[in-house]
């Protein structure tokens, strides 16, 4: 899809979300297609990059999926720092879950950065018997405090290339003369920008 | 258990479990991977290189077992039992506590054999000595007396069960899931304010594999987190874990100045790597025995040899470092150089060689020095969210 003129843009993701909520098995499904029945915990964060190709750019994301449990919430600044866009994850069989995602939004709104592009996944869309949050409650949330809301599950893959596709296209673009990194940095003067990217050249 | 066993018994046993690895024909070219069984039970991945490497270890590690028998034949069963040189002792006795406390740091530095790993490990990590101190009963009477109690900790431990080490051969079973269940669950009720925090799962795991009774591994764990690491490394808002990074920061800076101005350009916070590294104590990046081996210093030396550890990583890996642009390629280089340190002295000798000596006292000044700085920002952080929070109410 992406032709050879196309521009292309780095661009740091974030996922949040209460423990257990499928974070890693959302990033394991979109970076290598695949779905373990027990993923590992994740402690701090893990790292991770995959490219989409949107119509007129290329996106590389580079992937921080965070740890969820509340005590490592303290660490979460870091990883949300500069991001450019973050999915927060709830469980769909899990009301406590979509709590714990407003919390984060809340944070993002207050402590992100203004640009950032946000989604809200409802994971585990797959188990259709023990849901407990209704698509519609979730649905109104987002539109609410606009984010782009979409109900994934890792396992089947359903939606899952879709949400990060569609955050692609969102992102803003910047004129690439300034951005030789192509990096998506908002909230610094470029002049720094160039500076960071020229000082290991 | 150990009495039972004859020295003799013991190296045999473990010259038997030591098979040499042997990739087939089709895997001898290089850059072709093979999968295959560490001595601990974990599934590795590596290229033939790699197996060599792991077979040139099991040599080392026989040999270094060699040594420690002839020296246990030499000194006496339990020589390095008595390495502390007190005041009282008779002068002719200090001299041969302080030659073999030289030897025994010298010795640990080059790696326990892994059969006397549980005995030296319980010993002089401080396990024992903790253990002595309650009654003989205490482990058994705490996992009953908690066994159908329901807390937050119990939950995320048993949500964490099958997410720990998944596949492994022992940890992966019912009876693996029961024994790591119950240390978890019997720490979290011991130290109510650490509780359960994710990471320990791993080391808890970890101590299971080595530990020849379930109740070893819990008193090391206690003693781990009671007295060799930092405070307060898994409490709440793991503050002792943001004092590291912290710490950890500066020597970078002082060590390796290139290598943290580069990384500082790029953005590249090092604790987007030492998080885990400090939580998990590695046992979620290195190879099983590299991990061990890193354990051996750390139960003998104390906290700052996660310090050493993970300076060293990026020492090793200095010129290849700066010459990166992203903060992805730099994560990227330190997991594969982790996951590939087959070789445990590759580490050890920079960790303890090129790293440098560095001094506890000054250390503990650094994280003195730090504390107010790190309970200052949560402190803010945290009134900021709320506040944030009950506008949103309102
Ligand atoms: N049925 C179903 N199970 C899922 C789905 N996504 C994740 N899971 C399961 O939920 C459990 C937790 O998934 P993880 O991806 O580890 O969750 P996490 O949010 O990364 O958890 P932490 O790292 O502890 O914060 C795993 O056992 C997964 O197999 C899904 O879409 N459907
Ligand atoms: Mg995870």
């Amino acid at each position: 899809m992406a032709s050879s003129g196309n521009k292309s843009i780095n661009a740091k993701l974030v996922l949040l979300g209460d423990v257990g909520a499928g974070k890693s098995s959302l990033v394991l499904r979109f970076v290598k297609g695949q779905f373990i029945e027990f993923q590992e915990s994740t402690i701090g964060a893990a790292f991770s990059s995959q490219t989409v190709a949107v119509d007129d750019a290329t996106v590389k994301f580079e992937i921080w999926d965070t740890a969820g449990q509340e005590r490592y919430h303290s660490l979460a600044p870091m990883y949300y720092r500069g991001a450019a866009a973050a999915i927060i994850v709830y469980d769909i069989t899990n009301q406590a879950s979509l709590e714990r995602a407003k919390k984060w939004v809340q944070e993002l709104q207050s402590q992100g950065n203004s640009n950032m592009v946000m989604a809200l996944a409802g994971n585990k869309a797959d188990l259709v018997d023990s849901r407990k949050v209704a698509t519609e409650e979730a649905q109104a949330y987002a539109q609410e405090n606009g984010l782009f809301f979409m109900e994934t599950s890792a396992k089947t893959a359903t939606n899952v290339n879709d949400i990060f596709y569609e955050i692609a296209k969102r992102l803003p673009r910047l004129q690439p003369a300034q951005n030789p990194s192509g990096m998506v940095l908002l909230n610094r003067p470029p002049a720094e920008k160039a500076a960071g990217a020229s000082c290991c050249s | 258990m150990y009495g039972t066993q004859s020295k003799r018994d013991l190296a045999f046993e473990y010259q038997a479990q030591v098979p040499i690895l042997r990739p087939s024909i089709h895997a001898r070219r290089a850059n072709i991977t093979v999968k295959f069984q560490d001595i601990y039970g974990f599934t590795v991945e590596g290229n033939v290189d790699d197996v060599n490497v792991l077979n040139e270890v099991r040599e080392k590690v026989r040999q270094q077992g060699r040594v420690w028998w002839a020296l246990e034949a030499s000194k006496g069963a339990n020589w390095y039992l008595e390495t502390h040189v007190s005041s009282t002792l008779k002068s002719s006795l200090k001299f041969t506590a302080l030659v073999n406390q030289i030897t025994l740091k010298r010795l640990i530095r080059k790696g326990i054999p892994p059969n006397l790993r549980p005995k030296v490990w319980f010993a002089m990590s401080g396990a024992a000595k903790k253990k002595s101190t309650v009654p003989d009963s205490y482990y058994n009477d705490l996992t009953s007396a908690v066994v159908d109690k329901v807390t937050p900790a119990t939950k995320q431990i048993d949500h964490d069960l099958p997410r720990t080490f998944p596949g492994h051969p022992w940890l992966d079973t019912p009876e693996g899931h029961a024994a790591l269940r119950r240390v978890l669950v019997g720490y979290s009720f011991r130290d109510s304010d650490v509780g359960y925090c994710q990471g320990l799962n791993y080391v808890a795991a970890l101590l299971l594999l080595v530990m020849k009774t379930e109740e070893d591994a819990f008193w090391m764990l206690a003693v781990l987190l009671e007295n060799v690491l930092v405070n307060d490394c898994y409490t709440t808002n793991l503050s002792g874990c943001h004092v590291e990074q912290r710490v950890f920061k500066d020597l970078l800076t002082k060590k390796c100045p290139r290598l943290a101005a580069h990384l500082e350009t790029l953005e590249f916070d090092v604790s987007l790597v030492c998080t885990e590294w400090f939580l998990c104590l590695f046992s979620k990046s290195l190879p099983s025995e590299t991990t061990m081996r890193v354990w051996d210093v750390l139960f003998y030396e104390g906290a700052k040899v996660l310090l050493h550890t993970a300076l060293a990583i990026f020492k090793m890996k200095e010129e290849e470092l700066l010459l990166t642009y992203h903060v992805g390629d730099v994560i990227n280089i330190i997991q594969k150089t982790t996951h590939h340190l087959f070789d445990p002295d590759e580490l050890m000798t920079v960790a303890f060689d090129k790293v440098g000596f560095m001094m506890t006292t000054n250390i503990s000044k650094q994280r003195k020095k730090q504390e107010p700085a790190v309970m200052a920002e949560l402190d803010q952080r945290f009134r900021r969210l709320n506040s944030t929070g009950e506008e949103n109410d309102k």
